[in-house]
């Protein structure tokens, strides 16, 4: 098995600039299938910037970026969702007036080919579709361990039921790779440990992730290999033992966090 | 336009034999010469689009013969257009359609307005630009009140209408009661008072409706079939007049129904549908008499417009005009007292005003009746 | 106020079937705006070709005379089809010329209001000058009836005579009446319904409170922003239908004043929530009545505003808030 089939999603002298920032500056990296890739750095490092240039929400100023070999330039953003890359959000997006089982649904729909007139006329496939995609949102809620309180909307969950819920929701639309932002942001220490446990079964059930986090703790024990970033640029890559050990990591780090500090 | 000045001179020579003595030229005609190089305007201001256009068509009609027997009568004369300026009869639209006009130096006279509420609007600027104005269907009592110059009218104006319409609801219709509706505008305020002085305690209830503001009349509706009123006497336009009978009929309004010369048009009876039938329409305009259709159906002109309500007073009102021009007043000042000063028959009665621009002496009010879907011949109110 | 608590029933009913018809209007405004944030001025308009399919296709059909509603239930079931269709399609066709491009380039709202206003007064004009495009394209003479006279007043021809059927109170409620209020109720039932349960309503929701979230999560937002204007369109479709059952009677600005109401309602209730659309046509249609009873028909447009006003300053977003839309930061 030669190694650009084992590539999930490939950056390539990636560039982007608001204006005068230049928010990420040439960086390159690669995911491999099956993998957890975490992606850490300093606050304004341009992490999120990379979440948002990987699923379309901005266009990359220079560079290229491809999914299994296909370019991501040029798409929509519900067709780079519906291509396989699903996310989370660092400030939580979800509808808030819609149940948590109807969040779960939206991110469902998207492979299901219900038109108007399907849903109006509401044809065998639609019958279909509506109650299989149900009992995976179902499947998913329980998942995450938000399966208790289904039809509850989404602002009366609690902080961490929010959280969850973004993460099955974005699994709902059954993406090739998921992208989590600060998926323990404001979680305590049992959260924190349940959710390294959530990650990994995520990955046992075939999903390739893209974590960002600024628990080292937490990236140490989950991810297969680390990139880091420091103002824009790729400073070291590797696995977590020798990121702990980079001298670059080190000093990037030092003075502004304690390695296991996690100042969001 | 030659060609066609030509074809009409010819069928309208024959046809229009009494009304041409009937408009005879005063005493002292002095021969004006050959002005055939010369060419003027006279001016139509009035509704020729919107809810209400049919006015502006059944004024054509009458403006389009007087035209015809002008080049009749006055062959070697100045050569008279008509422009029809379209105000769709809203106030807020006819003062810049107005000072087009006055702005017009071919223009001698004006035809209109035809609606009272645009009168309110642009009398004040003919008046000072001296551009004399006859209006065929103007009957708001106050408008010969302002003191304008130029405003005359050919036809009775609603003090004369509103005590015959309520006669005629008294006497002929026979009601014990009457609810009073008008529609918020110069016209039907007017009207509406003026028949709720001459009812006096007959008066059972009234109401105030905006025009066009809404279709819906269920309040009215309600407020009349709680009334018990026997009749009900909207002063307003058509299309309205239409709705609210409309309506009153769905709500099992059984009394007469009678409106204004406002609503003397087939938009009413299209509106009103079959609750139309027996409904009752005043106006101080009588029908226009066999002569009068036969010129009209001899015009060759493309639009002709058709005959209605209005059609004989906008003839007169174009031929007080156009015989000025003919004897030789071919300035605004000349034909502005060409036309204070007009003693003559018209084809609707005789034509004569008085200092404040009103016809001396108006002439009767008429009833029309709807039956079949139509308006019978006017029958005279006394 | 004696004249309102004698004919309280009759007031009340005549009230809520003309609020009925300014409710379905309302739900055109309310789901644009839920989804866009956007008024969609144009949407008048939407309603006023409704109410001249109607007529059209009565027309065609050589519809003729008088009838019982019953008897007309064919006619009319097939005018609700050309209703629908056309408003339907003329919402679609306002969304793809006075919208999309903009609303893609996030253009500022007020550049999309205006085009919106424009496209306003383009579908009223086109349908006042429709003998002279029928000229244009030198279509007068097959087209005829259908486009001449084309700013006077086109009137349905067939003719419904309302029949009493039910009493409430001291009032007979007429069978048209009853079919006005219920078929509204069943429309906005259908609705919410439909954007309750089904996947498309659910995207609309989705779209409407978090569009760049919803896009993220695969929603494709140009088709549901169509879907939007389409089911409004079908929504004044059937208004324009009902409408012409009760005043038969339209004409190419018949528009302005009953959208000018329908927006009223749909503040009143609350814009970009359904229910409040509802809520805010009935209550409108009824406190028009009743203010036109207690003070004279005449009051009926500044009781409207009056009221807007009023409950606005006690809840600036409307009697049920926007549910549609972002029911909170
Ligand atoms: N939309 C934007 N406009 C301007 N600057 C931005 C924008 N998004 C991000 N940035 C800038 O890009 C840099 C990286 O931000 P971000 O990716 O949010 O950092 P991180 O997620 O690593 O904390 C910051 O300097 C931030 O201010
Ligand atoms: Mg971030």
């Amino acid at each position: 098995m030669s190694e650009s089939e084992d590539i999930l999603l490939e950056l390539e002298a990636v560039t982007i600039k608001f204006g005068g920032v230049v928010a990420l500056d040439d960086v390159s990296m690669t995911i491999k299938k099956g993998e957890i890739l975490g992606l850490i750095g300093p606050n304004g490092a341009g992490k999120t910037t990379c979440f948002n240039v990987i699923t379309g929400v901005y266009a990359a100023t220079s560079g290229t970026i491809s999914l299994d070999g296909k370019s991501l330039a040029k798409r929509k953003r519900y067709q780079i969702t519906k291509l396989g890359i699903a996310r989370t959000f660092q400030n939580i997006r979800l509808f808030p007036s819609m149940s948590a089982l109807d969040n779960v649904l939206v991110g469902a729909d998207v492979h299901s080919k219900v038109g108007l007139l399907r849903a109006l006329f509401r044809t065998p496939y639609f019958r279909r579709v509506e109650p299989e995609n149900k009992r995976r949102a179902v499947e998913l809620l329980e998942l995450v361990g938000v399966g208790a309180q289904p039809d509850e909307i989404s602002v009366n969950l609690s902080y961490g039921d929010q959280r969850r819920l973004e993460i099955a929701r974005a699994l709902a639309t059954n993406p090739k790779l998921i992208c989590l932002d600060e998926p323990a942001a404001g979680f305590n220490p049992a959260e924190k440990l349940r959710l390294m446990d959530l990650i990994r079964q995520i990955r046992d059930l075939g999903f390739t992730v893209l974590v960002v986090e600024h628990d080292m703790k937490l990236v140490m024990g989950v991810c297969d290999r680390i990139v880091v970033l420091e103002f824009g640029r790729k400073i070291a890559e590797g696995t977590p033992s020798e990121i702990q050990k980079n001298p670059a990591v080190i000093a990037a780090y030092l003075g502004t966090e304690e390695a296991d500090d996690d100042a969001a | 336009m030659r060609a066609i000045k030509a074809s009409q001179l010819l069928v309208v020579g024959v046809a229009s034999a009494l009304v041409l003595s009937a408009c005879a030229a005063p005493a002292d005609t002095t021969e004006g010469g050959s002005g055939s190089t010369e060419s003027f305007s006279i001016a139509y201001q009035g509704p020729l689009t919107g809810a209400d256009a049919k006015y502006g068509e059944y004024a054509k009609a009458g403006i389009e013969i007087a035209l015809a027997d002008y080049a009749a009568a006055y062959p070697d004369g100045p050569t008279v257009t008509a422009i029809y300026s379209d105000s769709q009869g809203d106030p807020a639209q006819a003062p810049a359609l107005a000072a087009d006009l006055i702005n017009n130096a071919d223009v001698l006279g004006v035809v209109g307005p035809a609606f009272s509420g645009e009168t309110e609007a642009t009398e004040p600027a003919y008046s000072e630009a001296g551009l004399v104005t006859v209006s065929p269907s103007a009957t708001r009592v106050s408008l010969s009140e302002q003191g304008w110059s130029t405003f005359f009218r050919v036809v009775a104006n609603d003090g004369a209408q509103a005590p015959a319409a309520a006669k005629l609801l008294t006497d002929v219709v026979g009601a014990k009661t009457v609810f009073v509706i008008d529609d918020a505008s110069a016209y039907g305020v007017g009207l509406g008072d003026g028949i709720k002085d001459a009812l006096g305690d007959k008066v059972i209830g009234s109401d105030s409706v905006e025009k066009g503001s809404t279709t819906d009349f269920s309040a009215t509706v309600t407020k009349v079939t709680a009334s018990g009123a026997e009749a009900v006497y909207y002063a307003g336009y058509a299309t309205d007049a239409g709705l609210i009978q409309k309506q009153l009929t769905a709500a099992g309004f059984e009394g007469t129904y009678a409106s204004g010369d406002g609503s003397l048009e087939s938009t009413f009876i299209e509106t009103a549908g079959e609750a139309s039938e027996g409904a009752y329409l005043t106006a101080a305009a009588g029908a226009a008499g066999d002569d009068f259709v036969a010129k009209w159906d001899a015009l060759t002109v493309s639009d002709k417009g058709s005959i209605g309500v209005y059609s004989t007073e906008a003839y007169d009102a174009a031929w007080v005009i156009l015989s000025g021009i003919g004897e030789g007043n071919t300035t605004r000042e000349d034909v502005l007292a060409w036309v204070a000063g007009y003693d003559a028959e018209g084809i609707t009665k005789h034509i004569k005003f008085a200092d404040n621009g009103e016809i001396d002496g108006a002439g009767g009010v008429y009833y029309y009746l709807v039956k079949d879907g139509d308006f019978e011949a006017p029958v005279a109110i006394d | 106020m004696e004249f309102l608590i004698g004919n309280f029933a009759e007031l009340t009913i005549t009230g809520l079937v003309l609020g009925s018809v300014y409710a379905l209007v309302a739900l055109g405004y309310t789901l644009v705006y839920g989804v866009l944030q956007l008024i969609n001025f144009a949407h008048s308009e939407v309603f006023m070709w409704g109410t001249y399919a109607v007529v059209w296709v009565l027309t065609l059909l050589g519809a003729s005379g008088t009838s019982s509603l019953a008897g007309a239930a064919g006619y009319l079931a097939i005018a609700l089809v050309a209703a629908v269709l056309m408003s339907g399609g003329v919402a679609l066709i306002v969304e793809r010329f006075a919208y999309r491009r903009l609303v893609r380039q996030n253009a500022p709202k007020y550049i999309i209001l205006i085009s919106a206003i424009g496209a306003s007064f383009v579908l009223s004009e086109i349908m006042g000058l429709r003998d002279k495009i029928a000229g244009f394209l030198g279509l007068q003479g097959v087209l005829g009836d259908y486009v001449n006279n084309p700013r006077n007043t086109s009137t349905l021809p067939v003719e419904i005579k309302p029949e009493p059927v039910l009493q409430i109170g001291n009032y007979m409620v007429r069978d048209t009446e009853l079919l006005i209020i219920i078929s509204a109720l069943i429309m906005m039932f259908v609705l919410d319904q439909f954007i309750r349960r089904t996947s498309f309503g659910r995207q609309i929701r989705a779209v409407a409170q978090d569009p760049e979230a919803a896009s993220l999560m695969g929603a494709n937002s140009t088709n549901v922003v169509r879907l939007t204007f389409l089911i409004g369109g079908v929504m004044a479709g059937v208004a324009a239908t009902l409408y012409m059952i009760k005043v038969g009677a339209t004409g190419f600005n018949v528009g302005f004043v009953l959208g000018v109401k329908a927006f009223t309602a749909a503040v009143l209730g609350g814009i970009g929530n359904l229910r409040g659309a509802l809520l805010g046509g009935l209550i409108l249609g009824i406190a028009e009545n009743y203010a036109s009873g207690i003070l004279g028909s005449e009051w009926r447009d500044v009781t409207a505003f009056v009221l807007l006003v009023l409950v606005l300053l006690v809840r600036p977003s409307g009697l049920l808030g926007e549910s549609l839309g972002r029911a909170r930061a």
